[in-house]
């Protein structure tokens, strides 16, 4: 489905382009319907929590009771009202997997596609900044945070990087990389707040799902590392099993869901599993079709959003 | 681009795609890729195919086509000696061995 244009191993510009533009096309519904549903979950106008001391309110406020009774009835400021929602800014990272692992079926496909789909979602929102990374055996920046995502030319300039050709998925140095780019945003941006918003770093990782397994165990210290500096991670795997492959075998792929691994055990016996049994990551969903994708996004959303706020 | 060496790190994994011509010893749809140990030769893979939950068939000595040439290597040496990385995805041909199913023997 892809090729590599040009000597530099880069696309060449005017087939990103039009890619771009026919990838715009087809997912302009879709497009719409993410940056609708999204818009629900990302800007809230009305706070869930109630806080504060007040004479009136809409919850009494139980620590303030025995004050209350103790002052004789004269602190009387012992209710909750809800607070004003503070405004939010976001940065999310779009991290898709340039592996060659990508390439050899339509997974590559699907992540572009997707990730034209998401960028068209987020930039219409203008919830924040949007950058994109590419990894493999390295990870590359393709589209910084900092840099506007609106034109047609910035989209290109990023499909142009994108060759599945590395050699490697190295997901570790990809979560790394990640968290430092974010805490090296977070100072820029705290730089040049106003100070009333309050900043949300998210990545969205687009990939095939296909990690080596032992790196399963790195991960895990790594997505703990991304939590406490609070960066959400969701990972969306690309799961093309419903279209043939393109390596010219005539079978049909497994889904990942159902892929499994063999290993040995001590005595030389080999044991089956899930290979999504030890998938380390907390927030993921598979998307078969592209179609999919914007429901799919917006309830994971939804769900982190409930918890962190609960 | 640099391009890395397709290297494999101890426990690295390779995906593979088991098929097979003979009617009877048919792995279903969703058995035929499953992700094993890239160290793994003729042996292991001969193990893999007749364990309780792949074919069950407890000790049919296989032999595996790669491209049609057969398997003597390690998958790992195979993937190296044709310059292809850990992230392809190997088509394994299994047949009926002629040859018993020795471990120490050269492939
Ligand atoms: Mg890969």
């Amino acid at each position: 489905a892809t090729h590599i244009s040009d000597e530099a191993g880069l696309r060449g510009f005017s087939e990103a382009m039009d890619m771009w533009t026919a990838f715009q096309t087809k997912t302009q519904g879709l497009s719409q319907s993410l940056s609708s549903q999204l818009r629900l979950i990302l800007t809230p106008t009305q706070s869930t929590r109630l806080s504060g001391s007040f004479r009136t309110g809409k919850r009494l406020n139980i620590k303030k009771i025995i004050p209350y009774i103790a002052s004789s009835y004269k602190r009387d400021k012992i209710w909750m009202r809800r607070s004003i929602p503070s405004k939010r800014a976001y940065q999310i990272l779009l991290c898709v997997d340039d592996s060659s692992s990508m390439g050899d079926n339509s997974s590559g496909r699907l992540a572009l596609e997707s990730l034209v789909m998401v960028t068209r979602a987020l930039t219409t929102l203008e919830v924040g900044q949007v950058g994109v990374l590419g990894f493999g055996t390295d990870v590359f920046v393709a589209h910084e945070l900092t840099e506007p995502l609106a034109s047609h030319d910035a989209g290109a300039r990023i499909l142009q990087r994108f060759t599945f050709d590395q050699q490697g998925t190295d997901m570790c140095r990809l979560l790394r990389t990640t968290i430092d780019h974010f805490a090296a945003a977070r100072l820029t941006q705290a730089g040049a707040a106003t100070g009333a918003e309050d900043l949300w770093q998210l990545a969205l990782i687009l990939s095939d799902g296909l990690v080596q397994s032992k790196d399963h165990a790195r991960l895990r210290p790594l997505l703990r590392d991304a939590m406490e500096q609070r960066v959400m991670v969701v990972f969306i795997v690309m799961d093309d099993a419903a279209s043939s492959s393109s390596a010219g075998v005539g079978v049909r792929g497994t889904s990942v869901l159902e892929l499994k691994e063999a290993r040995f055990g001590p005595d030389g016996i080999p044991v089956i599993h899930r290979y999504l049994d030890s998938f380390p990551f907390p927030y993921y969903l598979i998307v078969h079709h592209l179609d999919d994708l914007p429901s799919a996004l917006a309830a994971l959303l939804r769900t982190w959003f409930a918890e962190v706020n609960s | 681009m640099e391009q890395h060496t397709a290297v494999a790190e101890h426990g690295a994994q390779v995906k593979v795609t088991f098929t097979t011509t003979e009617e009877d010893i048919q792995l279903p749809e969703g058995k035929r890729q499953l992700l094993v140990p890239a160290d793994i030769r003729r042996y292991g893979l001969s193990r893999i195919l007749n364990s309780e939950s792949m074919l069950d068939t407890a000790s049919i000595p296989f032999d595996f086509l790669v491209n049609g040439s057969f398997l003597h290597t390690s998958l790992e040496d195979y993937l190296k000696a044709n310059g292809l990385s850990i992230e392809s995805s190997i088509t394994l041909q299994y047949v009926r061995s002629l040859t018993p199913p020795i471990y120490e023997a050269s492939f």
